[in-house]
């Protein structure tokens, strides 16, 4: 699975706020993508995945697999998201919440797929309780595999780490990575915390221009 | 006139007795009470049953404030079953000041009145104008709904029923409840009647009543004393066989007179009815209904009444009511009254006590909408026949 | 001791003018409830669990179709180009009250009315249909008008939630991580938003169910008669002749209350134990289905028509006199219905008096209350509020009645304003709560830091940013005391007479154009309210 960023380049009313620019993403590989605020990262992953609305405008082709996304509907994508808050849905189980995404099947064949994940994510015994009850490390769990199970092509990672505090940012942040590169998803993380990137992946600043720089 | 003995022997007595009753309001000082009137304002809760009525109070409100500085109020209410109960409520909690000084009233209405002593007076037949009224020829204006007044109300207005429609969509009115019945037959869904409790539909029921009842003696008697239930048999037998043809297979009815009226007029129903015999004429010179319209009664009879206006007893202003009361009585304001220009209500004198000057007031007009063939007034039942018949209909129709 | 001083003068005048009527009330029906022969006598009358089932069937019909159809709209147009029109829209609508809507919608849809017209021109009908519309015996038309009411006050209660900020961000992100998962627009709004959003509308829901299940105007002017609702009954059973009957009638009412307090229990014992299967049944799986943009437009499009043919039926009644069927348009035309309403201008006086009074007393009251008194105590007012609301205006009008019959309050304009208060407060309070609550109080640590006093503060700054809240809060109460129609007819006791009093009493005694006058006016009134308080709550620029 390679997701390839051709050609992309983002407007704002009239002014270019990115130039033009490909990136290719490996089955696996995670990039790392900086830059000031308001820059348009944020607004970079929602092209890609399908819901950048007015004032902004995006050019240039999202292929995943060789596959154009760009007339595809967002949840026809198979593009899994994760946000700065966990955005579990407080008015489901935690087991419900992990089978959002998951298509229709027996009940028995899910509740197993609950059970599996529960057990790869330390969380034994959690299907039935009130997500509110979680400490944030246990939601950003959850947060992962929910997104995880709904078998995504590829991933964006909007900030996932910066409201957690810093021990448990560092256990998290291997921990997302650690599954991300063994499930082979390429993905993309959007960051102003340079720690955040992983080590030995790339990582692109957008520069005040608009320019996307490797670092 | 269809009364029995009864009647005109209970008329003739209370005619007779009248003047010994005990003590009228006041001492025969009329011009006294006119001065204690002066400022006073009456609240005069009246049936607001057309723009005719209302506009007909406004005029003697006007008249009455010019002549005699007296303000009248029209309460509009929608039955005057409410003013009894907000009376009764009134004087059981004490309260001095009524809210009501002056009401239209008549029947069982009065008669709930009366009973729970209610009502100021007597004062009736102490008001000068009392004496142009026909006590003879309208016996129910001492006798109301066989309850005899004492003096309680004053006599305002006659009424009949009488029923009207299109005559360009009806060729041969139904002149009695059998021809109605064929009438229905013959135009299914095309008739119906208020739903009692509205007193219109409860008149219609009456009607019923007095036609399919075997004893119509039975009629004068308070409904306690007989077997009721087996006095009204062949009226539910009656009805039985002319709901299927109604409106809505007689499984709803219309909720009032005005949405009875309202129906004829826009011609999803060929009949309506109405206690006014001038009511169809007036409508058609206010321009609500066309001038083909017709109006008719039963060729032997239908109900007939006379309406009354009484002062609470807790009425503060009690002095004006009664110049008010006598005001309604005059020929001036009776013959305005009766004027189908205007609203067209019968009136409660005998013309043959009017002098050459008063008679002036009283014109005779052939308009379209009239009753061509005016038929005779049959008296009310007493007036416990009606919560009883009310009852008894919702209970086999009101379901 | 201070703050309880300040705390004592925010209750005091608020449980004088209001928690004492709503009390009194209250305990008076309660002691009319003692009667033991009105009971026996309630449980006698031949229509009453026909008329229960009636009053409890369209009122819960039409509450389970007015969420559907309100959903559907607010999930398809939400976020859209539509959307910031649309929620002003519903405002304008919410200013038609239901008495009003009723008459103009039944004279579209009897079988005499100007729809069975315009369709029997074309198919050559010499009589009208015998359809069964107005007046039908299952209610529907009753259900028909209380959904195309209540359609809109939904949709802004909705648009109200989405509005807040917190609310709004939250679901964004909830809709981005849906849409992720796999989800189209409309599975979202079934899945993850409607079920965020409806338990926060869980009291004005309940309002809505038990109004439309104990409305007495409407249900006279278009709801079925053979049997008729239960409202409907005991109304006229409060008002006869008979003290027998009377006290059957204050049993009656209560017995509506104590039918739908159970209903209302049972549901939230269901709800405690289906709701887990049907989220269960919810989650399965994700579904495609994209937001129902053509269908929302086309409902939404619907409802505005409606609103304005009956606007527009309601002007042209008020002046035709001749309209039979077939005519699409009166033989006659007049103006005389307006001027007699004009040369009798007590109705409409006395009815913009009480308005205008209330509300700035309910305003007065609620800021009072806001200021003095700590947050903590809110949820205690606001369950009152909430009680005075919920419960059948019928209850708490007779009571009120029978309460003021002895303290001689029945009749006068006095008695009538603390009749109209005890709802209006409650709907101010609701409505300014939040945002007041919400003011930020650095606001005014800023403005004495620039050397303004307390009151320099409040008057100059927090009352004018407040505008919008209080312009919002003013048109609402406004537009509710307008409408009160049984409390009115109750304790004004025949000496005053409001508009919606008026129209009733014509429906029951002829002229449809002075009737269709007064309907009219009863729009007007609270529409003007509305645009003024839009006015005023625009944000200088």
């Amino acid at each position: 699975m390679t997701l390839l960023l051709e050609n992309i380049s983002l407007t704002i009313g009239d002014v270019l706020l990115v130039k033009s620019f490909t990136i290719s993403i490996e089955a696996g590989e995670i990039v790392t993508l900086m830059g000031p605020s308001g820059c348009g990262k944020s607004s970079l992953l929602a092209y890609i995945a399908g819901d950048l609305t007015h004032p902004m405008y995006g050019n240039g082709h999202v292929t995943l697999d060789g596959g154009d996304l760009i007339y595809l509907p967002p949840e026809q994508r198979q593009v899994g998201r994760l946000f700065q808050d966990d955005l579990l849905f407080p008015h489901l189980t935690v087991g419900e919440n992990l089978l959002f995404g998951v298509a229709r099947g027996s009940l028995k064949k899910r509740q197993n797929l609950v059970s599996e994940a529960l057990a790869s994510a330390q969380l034994e015994g959690f299907e039935d309780r009130d997500p509110a009850t979680l400490s944030s490390g246990q939601r950003a769990r959850v947060a992962l595999f929910r997104a995880l199970m709904a078998k995504p092509r590829a991933m964006l990672l909007d900030e996932p780490f910066s409201k957690l505090d810093a021990e448990l940012r560092h256990s998290v942040r291997n921990y997302v990575f650690a599954h991300l590169r063994e499930r082979h998803i390429p993905t993309l993380l959007v960051t102003h915390d340079r720690e955040d990137a992983p080590a030995g992946g790339r990582v692109f600043r957008i520069s005040n221009k608009g320019d996307m720089i490797l670092a | 006139m269809k009364f029995s003995r009864r009647d005109l022997v209970k008329a003739a007595a209370a005619a007779a007795f009248f003047p010994l009753s005990p003590k009228a309001a006041f001492a025969g000082n009329w011009a006294a009470l006119e001065a204690e009137a002066r400022g006073q304002t009456v609240y005069f809760n009246a049936w607001a049953g057309s723009e005719a009525i209302n506009a007909y109070i406004d005029w003697a409100a006007e008249l009455l404030k010019a002549r005699h500085d007296v303000t009248l109020l029209h309460v509009k209410i929608a039955d005057a079953a409410e003013v009894v109960r907000r009376v009764r409520d009134e004087v059981k909690a004490g309260k001095a000041e009524g809210s009501a000084d002056l009401v239209w009233i008549n029947g069982e209405n009065f008669r709930a009145m009366k009973a729970g002593k209610l009502l100021f007076g007597p004062f009736a037949s102490a008001l000068p104008n009392f004496k142009y009224v026909d006590t003879a020829g309208k016996p129910t204006t001492l006798i109301d709904f066989a309850e005899p007044t004492d003096g309680l109300e004053s006599p305002w207005g006659m009424a009949q029923l009488t029923f009207f429609g299109d005559g360009a969509k009806i060729s041969a009115p139904p002149r009695s409840m059998d021809e109605l019945v064929a009438f229905a037959k013959t135009n299914p869904g095309r008739v119906s009647y208020p739903a009692p409790p509205d007193f219109h539909g409860t008149t219609f029921v009456k009607q019923a009543l007095h036609e399919s009842i075997a004893d119509r003696s039975l009629l004068a008697l308070p409904a306690e004393r007989i077997d009721f239930g087996r006095a009204i048999a062949p009226l539910i037998n009656f009805l039985d066989g002319l709901h299927p043809h109604l409106w809505r297979q007689g499984k709803q009815f219309p909720q009032s007179q005005a949405q009875l009226k309202q129906m004829q007029a826009d011609g999803e129903l060929l009949m309506a009815l109405t206690f006014n015999p001038n009511e169809p004429a007036n409508l058609i010179a206010s321009g609500a209904l066309p001038d083909t319209t017709v109006a008719w009664q039963y060729r032997a009879g239908t109900i007939g009444n006379t309406h009354f206006v009484a002062i609470p007893i807790n009425s503060k202003a009690r002095a004006a009511a009664q110049v008010v009361a006598n005001f309604l009585l005059s020929p001036e304001a009776q013959g305005r009254k009766a004027d189908l220009k205007t609203w067209g209500d019968p009136t409660v004198l005998a013309s043959a006590k009017l002098s050459a000057e008063e008679a002036k007031f009283f014109g005779t007009s052939v308009v379209p909408g009239r009753v061509a063939e005016a038929a005779p007034a049959l008296p009310e039942p007493h007036g416990s026949w009606v919560p009883l018949l009310e009852k008894a209909w919702l209970e086999s129709y009101g379901t | 001791m201070k703050n309880f001083l300040n705390s004592f003068a925010g209750f005091l005048p608020l449980g004088v003018l209001w928690l004492g009527p709503l009390g009194a009330g209250l305990l008076a029906v309660l002691y009319g409830a003692l009667d033991e022969a009105a009971w026996r006598a309630l449980f006698g009358h031949p229509q009453l669990w026909p008329a229960l089932a009636l009053s409890i069937g369209t009122g819960t019909l039409s509450l389970i179709i007015s969420v559907l159809l309100a959903f559907w709209i607010v999930a398809g147009l939400y976020g859209g180009k539509l959307w910031p029109g649309t929620s002003g829209l519903m405002g304008g609508f919410l200013s038609l009250p239901h008495l009003a809507f009723a008459i103009g919608l039944g004279f579209l849809i009897t079988p005499s009315g100007l729809l069975a017209r315009v369709i029997g021109s074309a198919a050559g009908w010499a009589a009208p249909p015998q359809w069964v519309t107005t007046q039908d015996p299952y209610g529907l038309s009753l259900v028909a008008v209380l959904v195309l009411k209540e359609v809109p006050f939904l949709i802004w209660l909705i648009s109200a939630q989405l509005a807040r900020p917190e609310v709004s961000q939250l679901l964004r992100g909830h809709f981005r991580v849906s849409q992720s998962l796999g989800h189209g627009g409309a599975s979202v709004w079934l899945r993850v938003f409607i079920p965020q959003i409806l338990p926060r509308l869980k009291w004005p829901l309940l309002i809505v169910w038990f109004y439309g299940a104990s409305v007495v105007d409407v249900a006279l002017a278009i709801g079925p008669t053979q049997p008729p609702p239960l409202s409907v009954i005991v109304w006229s059973d409060l008002n006869n002749a008979d003290t027998a009957i009377n006290a059957r009638g204050t049993t009656g009412a209560l017995f509506l209350t104590a039918a739908l307090g159970c209903l209302a229990l049972v549901f939230a014992v269901l709800k405690k134990a289906i709701l887990p299967s049907v989220w269960r049944y919810f989650t399965r799986g994700p579904s495609r289905r994209r937001t129902p943009r053509i269908t929302s437009g086309a409902l939404l499009l619907f409802f505005c028509a409606v609103y304005a043919l009956v606007f527009a039926v309601l002007c042209v009644m008020s002046i035709g006199t001749l309209w039979p069927y077939p005519d699409l348009f009166p033989s006659e035309l007049r103006w005389s219905a307006w001027s007699q309403f004009l040369m009798s201008p007590a109705p409409l006086l006395n009815s913009l008096s009480l308005a205008l009074a209330s509300t700035l007393a309910a305003l007065a009251l609620a800021v009072f209350w806001l200021e003095t008194v700590p947050e903590k105590l809110d949820a205690a007012l606001l369950a009152c509020g909430i009680a005075a609301l919920a419960l059948p205006s019928l209850l708490i009008a007779d009571g009120q009645y029978l309460a003021f019959l002895r303290l001689g309050l029945n009749g006068t304009w006095l008695g009538v304003f603390l009749a109209h208060l005890t709802p209006v407060f409650a709907y101010v309070f609701i409505v300014l709560k939040g945002p007041y609550r919400a003011f930020d109080p650095r606001y005014r640590a800023v403005a004495l830091g620039l050397n303004a006093d307390n009151y320099r503060f409040w008057s100059v700054v927090k009352l004018a940013m407040m505008k919008p809240a209080l312009a919002a809060a003013a048109a609402v109460g406004i537009g509710v005391s307008i409408a009160q129609y049984v409390p009115t007819q109750l304790i004004a006791a025949g000496r005053l007479t409001t508009l919606p009093v008026e129209a009733v009493t014509l429906a029951s005694g002829g002229s449809r154009p002075l009737m269709a006058v007064f309907a009219l006016m009863l729009a007007v009134v609270p529409a003007t309210a509305f645009i003024i308080a839009a006015r005023l709550g625009r944000k200088p620029l």
